[in-house]
């Protein structure tokens, strides 16, 4: 059964075509990840599928009813952080439990079950201005997760977050989508994506792939990828390496210079005997398969910086 | 109900925990009553003193009603729509209209809080209301006519100026400039003759001035003080009117475009 189902979406803003003829089916129960760059389109189709934006054209099903039918089915997570910082995370939940209709004791009794299950308990008398960013975007994925809610939809959930908050947010959304809630996912960040069951890449407003993490990459990513940190970043640096790259591209990341080869072994020893001779002190060097972002770069040629 | 009351909670906790909500809506009133109280009052004849503290009162506490609609509720609004709270509550299965009357209420409450110790000040250093019990009554009267026009205005600031900045700074820039110009903050016999028709159709100052005069007791002192009878039929009207249809229009602007979807 399909728990959302998009048809022929577009969204224009004037001239300005933010989505373009988008189709989109997500089964109940699944957990989905729409992966693309800023202003690529995806907050604004969460926002359609929300209700918070109209589209231009085209459809939204929410089980079979338009998005403004099904609100009591949506957990919307807007990617700012909404919660009040003047008021406790307590508070903050009360305030949407009330909001919902539950009355006085019902939405304390749900309010002190969600604060436990998010692991906010201890902390639910402070307020939220004092919470750590992962404390209180789990404050705010509580407020989309009452009963009743089938899908939950998360905008970038994990921008800000240390590592160790990240993991922890994950394992939360591990424990959602057991319940067999469905999950929509938007993000910028392969590592999250990668955490799906499907992932959808958009660029443009435009669906481009859609498959499994895994089929993703073995259909567009056969190559390794090599990332190599040296001591100081320059243009030789990237000009050595791209010597061993088999597209001629050197892209420069936060985690170093990452190129893609058939054969990364090979390539790692020479890569370093050569930075070496010419005087550059390598730091780090790895082999990987390719992420969903190295699919994403080779399908667009966006998303990361490229040197040269 | 369980959402007007949702909305009120966390507006009222919003705008009491917010330091410079309480600075500039209730301390600052607040020091001008005792810096005008202890300055401005020394050639005043010693017997009128008195009633001129509680005209400075009234006007520090129609200013604080001014913050409160013009600054704090467009801010909150901007708020609202800057942090995501305002698409993450179009995303619910809930009201506008009980959003705004929340909102509203707590406005008020918060309103009532502000005038309420701008008043009490006043009355510890020497103002006097020789108002009867009635016209007590009818200056409450006015000043929530007050509340209703500035939350009107600030409404409408809410709605159109998107960002909390601009949407504070606005509304602060409103109530002070208005309230200069328009005998508010200076006597009205000193305005220029245009000003002065201002001052009497600026719902504000009017229901200002209509408090101040029911609350000192016209006709003597009022009219001395005020240098108008604001409560002819047809002053009354005009403030009374101009200031419904201000309400009425921020509300129907801020339903109908703070939370379209677009």
């Amino acid at each position: 059964m399909n728990a959302i189902q998009v048809e022929n979406l577009t969204k224009r803003y004037g001239a300005n075509e933010v989505l373009k003829e988008v189709n989109l089916k997500i089964e109940e129960g699944e957990f989905y990840a729409l992966m693309g760059p800023n202003g690529s389109g995806k907050t604004t189709l969460a926002a359609i599928i929300a209700s918070v934006k109209m589209p231009t054209s085209g459809s939204v099903d929410i089980y079979g009813r338009k998005p403004w039918q099904a609100k009591e089915w949506i957990g919307y997570v807007p990617q700012e952080n909404f919660s009040s910082p003047k008021l406790t995370g307590r508070e903050n939940l009360m305030y949407f439990a009330k909001l919902l209709g539950y009355s006085g004791s019902q939405a304390e009794n749900l309010v002190g079950e969600m604060l436990d299950r998010m692991g906010l308990s201890i902390d639910a008398g402070k307020r939220v201005g004092k919470y750590s960013g992962g404390m209180r975007k789990r404050l705010e994925v509580a407020t989309a997760l009452f009963p009743g809610v089938r899908i939950l939809i998360l905008d970038e959930p994990t921008t800000g977050l240390d590592p160790a908050a990240r993991r922890n947010f994950f394992g939360l959304i591990e424990e959602i989508k057991d319940e067999k809630t469905t999950i929509f996912l938007i993000t910028h960040i392969g590592a999250d994506a990668e955490l799906a069951s499907r992932v959808g890449l958009i660029d443009e407003g435009e669906i481009i792939a859609e498959d499994t993490p895994e089929s993703l990459k073995r259909i567009h990513g056969l190559e390794d990828v090599i990332t190599v940190e040296t001591a100081l970043n320059s243009e030789k640096v990237a000009n050595i390496l791209r010597e061993f790259s088999d597209d001629k591209r050197v892209l420069e990341t936060e985690a170093g210079y990452r190129i893609f080869s058939k054969n990364g072994d090979r390539v790692v020893a020479e890569a370093v005997r050569k930075l070496d001779y010419a005087g550059y002190k390598v730091t780090r060097i790895e082999v990987a398969r390719p992420s969903l972002e190295d699919v994403f770069f080779r399908l667009t040629q966006k998303m990361v910086r490229e040197v040269g | 109900m369980s959402q007007i009351a949702a909305t009120f909670n966390r507006t009222i906790k919003e705008l009491l925990r917010e330091r410079p909500v309480l600075f500039w809506t209730i301390a600052w009133p607040i020091i001008w009553v005792l810096i005008g109280s202890f300055t401005w009052t020394g050639g005043t004849p010693r017997e009128i003193v008195p009633y001129v503290k509680g005209s400075l009162t009234v006007s520090m506490m129609v200013f604080a009603l001014m913050m409160a609609g013009m600054a704090n509720l467009p801010s909150s609004i901007a708020n609202d729509r800057e942090n995501g709270m305002l698409s993450k509550l179009m995303s619910m299965p809930i009201s506008p209209r009980k959003d705004f009357v929340g909102r509203i209420l707590a406005l008020g409450a918060f309103s009532v809080l502000g005038a309420g110790l701008v008043t009490a000040v006043g009355l510890a250093v020497g103002a006097r209301f020789p108002g009867t019990t009635a016209q007590v009554g009818q200056a409450v009267g006015f000043l929530l006519l007050v509340v209703c026009v500035s939350a009107g205005i600030g409404l409408l600031i809410g709605t159109f100026i998107k960002r909390v900045q601009g949407a504070v700074m606005t509304g602060i820039g409103i109530s002070v400039v208005t309230a200069a110009v328009s005998g508010i903050f200076a006597p009205y016999n000193v305005l220029p003759p245009a000003l002065q028709q201002f001052s009497r159709a600026y719902p504000v100052s009017s229901a200002h001035a209509s408090a101040a005069y029911s609350l000192l007791g016209e006709p003597l002192l009022g009219q001395e003080i005020i240098g108008y009878n604001p409560l002819t039929a047809s002053q009354t009207g005009l403030t009374v009117a101009v200031s419904l249809f201000l309400l009425i229009l921020g509300t129907i602007l801020y339903s109908r475009f703070s939370w379209r979807t677009e």
